[in-house]
């Protein structure tokens, strides 16, 4: 039998090593915490799989969540009008695009915790420990492979970073979450989940995310803010209602139709509100080769780390964990050597570098051709519904986003119906 | 952090007993934490465990003894010793120690003792005994 | 931690005999921890080694330099690598009752190792330099924030001066209930001391 190790329990490192434990591999996974430590502690940042990621989870049987967790129709965006010097924006798009199929949100520390929880009961062997670069040198010679899915935890940086695919060098967005019970529908789709996305141009974005937490369902509101801007207040050490209060006063002055559904909210617990650290969006070469010699292939976020303004990072874990799933068990019994390592993250990347390239494209400022596509999505409902599935399938929108010519083509033939 | 980090257990998995480690791949094994050989000096392969818990689910486990770093925690493990004190005295990453312990664990070659109070805060009692051998120090 | 001498204050390795519960693989005593953490050089290894039965014992790992939160500044391969030494005591209280002492250091970036050690422990010692008190900042923030009862340790280096401890408190914004001993980490009996009155501090946290 195999054996991998596998260092890091999050989206990715879990539904792989419950992925190769279901297909019979001899899986060691590396925790730094317990699923009761998980389960207990403070909300990590936030996670929405679009319906081609959830697929993936489907597959393996891991979609434990599908029947609580609110069901994500649509993706909904507006883009906030100047502050006239009243007070009170108000939108200058606004529209609403359907999925293909349903999304899905669930507070992480539900996932990870029920997760771990399955992966031992299943018999995988389960070590709470904060993996060292030492650990790994003397432990990469037992296992025929060993894959880190640390997220941007200290070992990431084993991983050199590829310059020719890291556009920026700075953080680009401040994240800030608090998880809420008590927000109101959108009073024109009452019925409707949907991710609301609100643009704020120059200051940053507010994503309002149905989610299921540990008290039930609940909605995460998450403010994106541009570094050094208004957005930008939230510490570390800001508390739980301070936090809460910030939000609100945000969504107050710059997406007041959000807030006028969020006079009620109260924090789902103690622990519902983060700071999110900062980080400069980052590809890394995806083979790390230790002191030792021994080599360590990076899993999703500790190669390609995106900035998480277009909520990716979930999706992309679970599309990660699925292609290397596949590469795995494609392998057979050959060796794991860095040829194959490197092929099986080009395979992911062939399908990653979409999601990499289009959320590059919106921590920049909009070029025109793109505020006209928004502006077509408010009264064109077949551009609105490409541009949701975009956020499902990125490669989807290089046929049409990224050109001026070409995106003034895909909306004329809309119009033309 | 409680008690309950030692599992949240289904009907199928037994219940935690001293012999340690053999039903539970989701131990925790803290620093402080006591393990012991089962193997006694110059054995060969480990016998039945001594609590006649039965035979490990069908689940292959790679032959740690053919591994050097296995075979020192087993020798070093003939006296108790802490997680910590292996590592130290093999000087061998905590990692690796945690990681090799489970799996010898896994074969019935070491047991891992409960520390008393799991991973969560120690209780009073046990605070109270604490305090009065420092006293007696 | 490095630049100290690990058996300094310690008893000569020659006392490192098995104790009775040792020899005795059919049961195991109660184990029981306290972190002791600090800044560099503020005497945790000496503390450690003034009390402990045994010449204190040290684990190393190696962990990449990089790993604070903005890490990606760089262009290049950020493979530099540091080593984290934990140096640690024991203290048999009774025949069925161990106490482990964790010196670790007291910078952020180590409190990967702090998660760890924290787990199930009695509390902690956070050691002081009247010198270098912001050392010993990040440890605090981080107790504080795990919930584990602490106290404040401040060890007196000859030739410092003794300081106000209502000063010391105020520098480092300690809550009323959390004691501030002066101690010198090199006399046993004033480690003891300061185990003791942690030990109470965690009895006043625990709920009976």
């Amino acid at each position: 039998m195999r054996r991998i190790l596998i260092v890091g329990a999050g989206q990715s490192g879990l539904q792989l090593a419950l992925g190769l434990q279901s297909k019979g591999y001899d899986v060691t996974l590396l925790s730094h915490r317990t699923a009761d430590e998980v389960r207990s502690g403070r909300i990590m940042a936030p996670q929405c799989l679009f319906p081609a990621a959830l697929r993936h989870e489907r597959e393996l049987g891991l979609d434990f969540w599908t029947a609580r967790a609110p069901r994500i129709e649509g993706l909904g965006v507006s883009v906030a009008g100047p502050e006239p010097a009243t007070g009170g924006r108000t939108r200058v798009v606004d529209w609403l695009g359907r999925l293909d199929g349903c999304a899905q949100s669930v507070d992480r520390r539900v996932k990870t915790a029920g997760w771990l929880d399955t992966f031992a009961e299943r018999g995988g062997r389960l070590v709470i420990h904060a993996a060292t670069v030492s650990d790994l040198d003397v432990l990469a010679g037992r296992y025929d492979l060993v894959l880190a899915a640390v997220g941007r935890g200290e070992l990431a940086s084993l991983f050199g970073r590829d310059a020719d695919r890291s556009p920026h060098s700075a953080p680009r967005r401040a994240l800030a979450v608090a998880c809420v019970h008590g927000l109101g529908p959108r009073p024109e789709h009452p019925g409707l989940d949907a991710v609301r996305c609100t643009l704020v141009p120059g200051v940053g974005e507010l994503f309002v995310v149905p989610t299921l937490t540990l008290s039930g369902r609940a909605d995460l509101l998450l403010w994106a803010g541009l570094p050094g801007g208004p957005l930008d207040v939230f510490r570390e050490t800001t508390g739980p209602s301070e936090h809460l209060a910030r939000t609100l006063e945000l969504l107050e002055r710059f997406a007041p139709w959000e807030y006028a559904r969020a006079t009620e909210v109260e924090l789902t617990d103690a622990n519902a509100t983060l700071a999110v650290g900062r980080h400069a969006p980052t590809v890394r070469h995806p083979v790390a080769r230790l002191p030792s010699g021994g080599l360590v292939l990076g899993v999703a976020d500790t190669v390609v780390a995106d900035d998480p303004v277009t909520g990716q990072g979930a999706g992309s874990a679970a599309k990660c964990a699925a292609s290397y799933l596949a590469s795995i068990v494609e392998r057979g019994e050959r060796p794991f050597d860095e040829a194959w390592m490197r092929t099986a993250f080009d395979r992911h990347w062939e399908s990653a570098r979409h999601t990499t390239r289009w959320t590059n494209a919106m921590l920049d400022s909009w070029p025109e051709h793109v505020l006209d596509l928004m502006t077509a999505a408010a009264t064109h409902q077949p551009v609105a519904d490409r541009l949701a599935r975009g956020v499902d399938d990125p490669s989807d929108l290089e046929d049409f986003f990224y050109d001026a010519e070409r995106a003034a083509a895909y909306v004329s033939s809309v119009a033309e119906g | 952090m409680s008690q309950a980090v030692l599992c949240r257990k289904p009907a199928r998995v037994r219940p935690y007993s001293l012999t340690g480690g053999r039903q539970r791949r989701c131990r925790v094994l803290l620093v402080e934490t006591f393990v012991a050989a089962l193997d006694t000096p110059g054995d060969g392969p480990p016998g039945p465990p001594p609590d006649g818990s039965g035979p490990l689910p069908p689940r292959s486990v790679p032959e740690v003894r053919a591994v050097p770093e296995a075979r020192a925690i087993v020798e070093l493990c003939f006296r108790l010793r802490s997680v910590a004190e292996i590592a130290a005295l093999l000087k061998m990453p905590l990692g690796v120690v945690r990681v090799l312990l489970l799996e010898l664990a896994d074969q019935g070659r070491i047991r891992v003792f409960d520390t008393g109070h799991g991973t969560g805060r120690p209780d009073r009692a046990l605070l109270e005994r604490v305090l009065g051998g420092l006293h007696r120090l | 931690m490095r630049g100290e001498d690990p058996t300094r204050g310690g008893p000569p390795a020659a006392l490192d005999v098995p104790r009775g519960w040792q020899t005795d693989r059919s049961r195991a005593p109660h184990a029981t921890k306290i972190v002791v953490a600090g800044g560099f050089g503020v005497g945790k290894t000496t503390f450690v080694g003034s009390v402990s039965e045994i010449t204190p014992l040290r684990t190393e790992a190696v962990m990449t330099v990089a790993g604070e939160a903005v890490d990606d500044r760089t262009a290049t391969p950020d493979k530099t690598t540091t080593t984290v030494a934990m140096d640690f005591g024991r203290i048999t209280l009774d025949t069925d009752l161990v106490l482990y002492l964790f010196g670790t250091p007291g910078q952020k970036r180590f409190w990967f190792m702090w998660d760890d050690l924290v787990r199930g422990a009695i509390g902690a010692v956070v050691m002081a330099d009247t010198r270098r008190l912001a050392d010993c900042f990040p440890a605090l923030d981080y107790f504080d924030s795990a919930g584990l009862p602490y106290i404040v340790a401040v060890n007196q280096f000859e030739g410092t001066a003794r300081h106000d401890p209502e000063e010391v408190r105020e520098a480092l914004a300690l809550p009323h209930q959390v004691p501030l001993v002066q101690m010198d980490a090199r006399q046993r009996v004033a480690v003891v001391d300061t185990l003791l009155i942690l030990v109470g501090r965690a009895l006043d946290t625990t709920p009976g």
